[in-house]
């Protein structure tokens, strides 16, 4: 037992006890490490940038790592076998029987064969491309313009693609517009009102795209499609608002139940 | 060191020091017999090994190490559902291997227009002639209606716990594409029966390939082959979907839950 030893979190002082096989086997950049660099001479453009960059990041890691008080320990983790294994097999079995049972079940039919020569009254793809669908029947919103004598600037099936890459371009753009690391819906009550949106407008959409099922008038069908989802969305917003309120109002109760006021 | 063999462990000897039972002394002779050719002591050390492994404690779960809300667990079964895709994307790619042995891409065969097609008939004879045919093609559809729902409600747990953001962008984006890619996987397969459905739905896609700007005739040529459906729009879509998109997506997928190896899941908080 050497007497330089560092108290561990736990509380001991133990060597034996250490559980992480002592200090870490990475190598620190001192004098005889090395660095980027020298094991391979990269004195221009990019490589010379790029190693420069591994080398701060790498010293960048090793202060962390000197400066941290944390002391590395096994992990306590769900073992793989059994638990992880027979969760994940009970899983797969049940998820395959319930495809396998509803195939049996409902096997679909099988519909005419193609004929060029005739529109069906009703063109559908499958459910999950309704949405996509529907957003090509926009064609009340399509602007016009009085210069082209109330003619469309653009054709409804342009307006259609233009809307799915709408879509899909805020989607993509999500990650880089809501930053932070809250992660419950209560936290961010705007965020989780603009999906609850979204997941109404895709709902919504799908119906649009299946209007001659609804013995709604075409008119009324187009407003609420925009008006649902903005309506779930304030409703969603509320929701999280007066939970949130909840959360504060048990924690002050909490408080002062600790801290009665003077 | 003499290189004369030398029996560290004399077993016989041992035996013998031993008061053994008839029965007791055969097991134990048949026991070395076998151990000295097999190394049964190795599998017996490793049974012995995964015994107490399996009589672990439970570990603390996550809820109780985190110290979370104890309400949290109800989101718990959420995150199965990208696996839930995975193993919906297998079925789909084990039922289509074994369509694929009796569908013909072709649309050859139709006498007048809205005759059946070589496609057609192909079809029609795996639901009618072929041994399970029926249940094959209804499991085929029916896992690529699972794995969709099940993109889709996975995008919305991942969106709904905050797990796209950084460091975990980059995977997002990659879902957003394997999410597109899913659903051209749907729309291909769609149109391969070439049943009125399918031929309408691609004459739909035809139409806004054509309408995009600048690129779209183009695009209408290399997707569907031209801008009036036929043979070439059935086996460019056959292509795509047997094909093109079963590498494409399998290696996204791939790189895909690799990154998730290598972040970790995002922990809710
Ligand atoms: C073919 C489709 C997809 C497959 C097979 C797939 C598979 C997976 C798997 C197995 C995980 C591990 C965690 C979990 O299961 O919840 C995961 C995580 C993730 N997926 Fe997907 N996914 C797909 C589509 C998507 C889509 C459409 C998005 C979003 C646009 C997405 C974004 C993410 C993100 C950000 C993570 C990390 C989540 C975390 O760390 O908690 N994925 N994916």
């Amino acid at each position: 037992m050497t007497d330089d030893t560092t108290p561990m979190t736990d509380g001991g002082t133990d060597e034996e006890a250490r559980t992480d096989g002592g200090p870490p086997a990475t190598v620190p950049p001192d004098d005889e490490t090395p660095t980027w660099s020298e094991r391979k001479e990269r004195s221009q453009g990019l490589a010379q940038l790029t190693y420069q960059y591994f080398e701060r990041s790498r010293r960048e890691d090793e202060d962390l790592r000197t400066e941290s008080t944390y002391v590395e320990r096994d992990v306590l983790g769900f073992p793989t076998w059994p638990h992880e294994t027979i969760r994940n097999l009970a899983i797969t079995s049940f998820f395959l029987g319930i495809m396998l049972l509803v195939a049996s079940i409902m096997p679909g039919h099988f519909g005419d064969p193609a004929n060029p020569g005739s529109t069906p009254a009703i063109i559908l793809p499958d459910w999950y491309l309704y949405w996509s669908f529907g957003l090509l029947k926009l064609d009340p919103i399509n602007p016009d313009l009085a210069v082209l004598g109330g003619n469309i600037v653009m054709s409804n099936e342009l307006l259609g693609l233009i809307a799915h890459g709408a879509i899909f371009g805020v989607i993509t753009l999500v990650p880089f517009l809501n930053k932070g690391n809250a992660r419950r819906p209560v936290e961010e009550p705007g965020w989780a009102a603009l999906g609850v949106a979204g997941v109404i407008l895709a709902i919504t959409l799908a119906v649009l795209a299946i209007q001659n099922f609804f013995p709604v008038p075409l008119e009324l069908l187009f407003s609420l499609v925009f008006m649902l989802p903005v309506a779930g969305g304030v409703i969603t917003y509320a929701v999280l608002k007066t939970m949130r309120e909840g959360y504060m109002y048990d924690l002050n109760r909490r408080y002062y139940m600790l801290r009665p006021p003077k | 060191m003499s290189l004369k063999k030398q029996d560290d462990m004399d077993h016989n000897a041992w035996l013998k020091s031993q008061d053994l039972t008839a029965i007791e002394t055969a097991f134990l002779t048949t026991l070395i017999w076998l151990d000295k050719r097999l190394r049964i002591v190795d599998y017996l050390e490793l049974l012995e090994t995964m015994y107490y492994r399996a009589n672990l404690q439970m570990p603390k779960s996550h809820t109780e190490q985190y110290d979370l809300d104890n309400k949290f667990w109800y989101w718990y079964p959420l995150y199965s559902l990208g696996s839930l895709s995975i193993i919906a994307y297998l079925l789909a790619a084990v039922s289509g291997a074994l369509l694929g042995f009796y569908y013909a891409p072709s649309t050859a065969g139709a006498a007048a227009q809205g005759d059946p097609t070589a496609a057609y008939d192909s079809m029609v004879m795996i639901m009618t002639d072929v041994q399970f045919g029926f249940m094959l093609r209804s499991i085929h559809r029916w896992s690529a209606q699972f794995m969709v729902a099940a993109v889709f409600l996975h995008m919305l747990r991942v969106y709904f716990t905050g797990a796209y953001k950084e460091p975990r962008e980059v995977n997002w984006i990659l879902g957003v594409v394997l999410i597109a890619l899913t659903l051209l996987f749907g729309f291909s397969g769609y149109v391969l029966p070439w049943k009125q459905l399918s031929f309408w739905a691609a004459q739909i896609g035809v139409e806004l390939a054509l309408a995009t700007p600048i690129i779209g005739e183009w695009a209408a040529q290399l997707l569907f082959g031209g801008f009036t459906l036929g043979q070439a729009t059935l086996v460019r879509m056959y292509i795509l979907h047997v094909f093109v998109l079963p590498f494409v997506v399998t290696a996204l997928i791939a790189i895909h839950v690799g990154i998730v190896w290598v972040q970790g899941i995002a922990e809710p908080h």
